[in-house]
């Protein structure tokens, strides 16, 4: 389960890498080679947004989602669980934020495991029992395991690489009438393929980090249960999840994989374009699991 | 060329030694770590104890036999050293916590009290986290002795001086006992 999971987020992520070399050969046939100045651009405007914001995503989701970090004599039942976690998964406690809201959900940020942060509302703490809200720890604290605010970061760097390249190129087709270049490409096949590829690019890109974003997810539960060896305890809390139609106020897009249970409505958004897997596979997947030990 | 070559080889078998020998002793530590982490945990339970059999005596002063388990169950988990002595004395506590908390559920003023209340959300919390300790424990060992015994690091073990480690069983009267069956 959780190797599969790792492949495939490996597949994924080697696809972002071959949609990158796919944009920047569409350009190369269609402006000529003196375009290749413009790649490192895009990909330099990229990095320094994202890894800007992964490097201090710790804070800054803090200050996006207006959670206020507490100490162990603020709730020590709830740190308690926490570090009965951490022992199971041999993490060090990380910092512990709430987030005042009534709809129950959580998240994971922080750049590695020593800089790590995990949320809750004041929603999921009242709403759910003691094993639930260990599997919904063991879930975040998974995220932090198995790395996911890097492995979502170099995603969005790729993406948004992607989108700020085939702009530029579409604007330059616009404005500069195009093909100048005397060494471009002179085959019709060739061109026509780049302009498809410099068009569908950006879309084929949010959709492959989408996919990455569920399998993370997936794995993530998968990770829980091996560190508590519960599985009922996180399913019973996706059901609660799953029952309670109430969302999280603060709706940006920009930080919505990084809660337990997206806070995006699911039903106006497509599948593929979703960042978490349906609720319902994740419960049936913990189900399987249980019928297993 | 020739000798560029070969202390390229050399190279890449010393590093390869090099990374079987770190394999080892980081695995051995690790076990260590995690046993570091059990008597940590088992210490915090001891200690909430006498707190407990205070509170509990204050309602349910008669029950002296479940009283008498957890204090000579807490008496012998201070003076095991082996992990087989500790692993049987921290079963011995658990089995006695259990029966005290059996106890406490006849005594609705001893059960409604806050000291009790509180006490009992950090005992089972400590409980969880000694169950967890010692799932981490195991985990552990079993990385540690499957590299002792695999190639190719089974070659190195007698040189990092690292060998097999026993693991962390909780003899549980309750779990071993077969169910009566009544026909």
């Amino acid at each position: 389960m959780q190797a599969a999971n790792r492949r495939k987020t490996f597949g994924l992520l080697a696809g972002m890498g071959l949609l990158t070399g796919l944009v920047v050969y569409a350009a190369l046939t269609y402006f000529g080679s003196s375009t290749v100045g413009i790649v490192p651009i895009a990909v330099g405007i990229a990095l320094i947004g994202v890894w800007g914001s992964y490097y201090g995503s710790d804070k800054l989701v803090i200050t996006m989602t207006g959670a206020r970090q507490i100490q162990e004599n603020d709730n020590p039942k709830l740190f308690g669980l926490i570090q009965e976690v951490c022992i199971a998964s041999g993490l060090p406690v990380p910092k512990v934020a709430i987030v005042d809201d009534p709809a129950p959900n959580a998240f994971a940020t922080g750049r590695n495991q020593d800089h790590a942060l995990i949320a809750f509302t004041t929603g999921i703490l009242d709403v759910m029992d003691r094993d639930e809200l260990q599997g919904v720890i063991a879930h975040e604290m998974s995220h932090v395991a198995n790395r996911d605010t890097l492995v979502s970061a170099v995603a969005a760097t790729t993406a948004g690489a992607i989108a700020i390249l085939s702009d530029i190129l579409t604007r330059m087709m616009w404005f500069g009438g195009g093909r100048r270049e005397r060494d471009s490409n002179s085959n019709p096949l060739a061109i026509a393929l780049s302009l498809l590829i410099l068009i569908l690019a950006p879309i084929a890109a949010v959709l492959l980090k989408s996919a990455i974003s569920r399998k993370r997810e997936s794995l993530a539960d998968a990770t829980a249960v091996a560190f508590t060896r519960n599985p009922a305890g996180l399913r019973s809390a996706l059901e609660v999840l799953a029952k309670d139609s109430t969302v999280v106020q603060q709706r940006s897009t920009s930080v919505a994989h990084i809660w337990i249970e997206s806070p995006l409505d699911g039903t106006s958004v497509s599948k593929l374009f979703s960042t978490h897997p349906p609720i319902q596979e994740r419960i049936a997947a913990l189900r399987a699991m249980e019928s297993l030990s | 060329m020739k000798i560029i070559i070969a202390l390229a080889v050399v190279a890449l078998i010393v590093l390869f030694f090099v990374a079987q020998y770190n394999r080892l002793i980081r695995l051995n530590v690790g076990v260590d770590e995690a046993w570091a982490q059990i008597e940590v945990q088992l210490k915090r339970r001891s200690d909430l104890i006498p707190n407990l059999v205070e509170t509990v005596k204050g309602y349910a002063a008669h029950e002296k036999t479940t009283l008498d388990a957890v204090i000579s169950a807490r008496a012998k988990a201070t003076t095991a050293s082996t992990v087989a002595d500790v692993a049987a004395a921290d079963g011995m506590m658990t089995q006695a916590l259990r029966g005290l908390l059996a106890v406490a559920e006849a005594y609705p003023d001893l059960k409604a009290s806050s000291n009790f209340l509180s006490l009992q959300e950090e005992l089972s919390t400590t409980e969880n986290k000694v169950a967890f300790a010692r799932q981490f424990y195991n985990d552990n060992v079993r990385s540690l002795n499957t590299a002792v015994k695999t190639v190719p690091t089974n070659l190195f073990a007698g040189m990092a001086k690292v060998s097999v480690r026993e693991f962390y069983e909780v003899e549980d009267a309750q779990s071993r006992q077969a169910p009566n069956v009544k026909f």
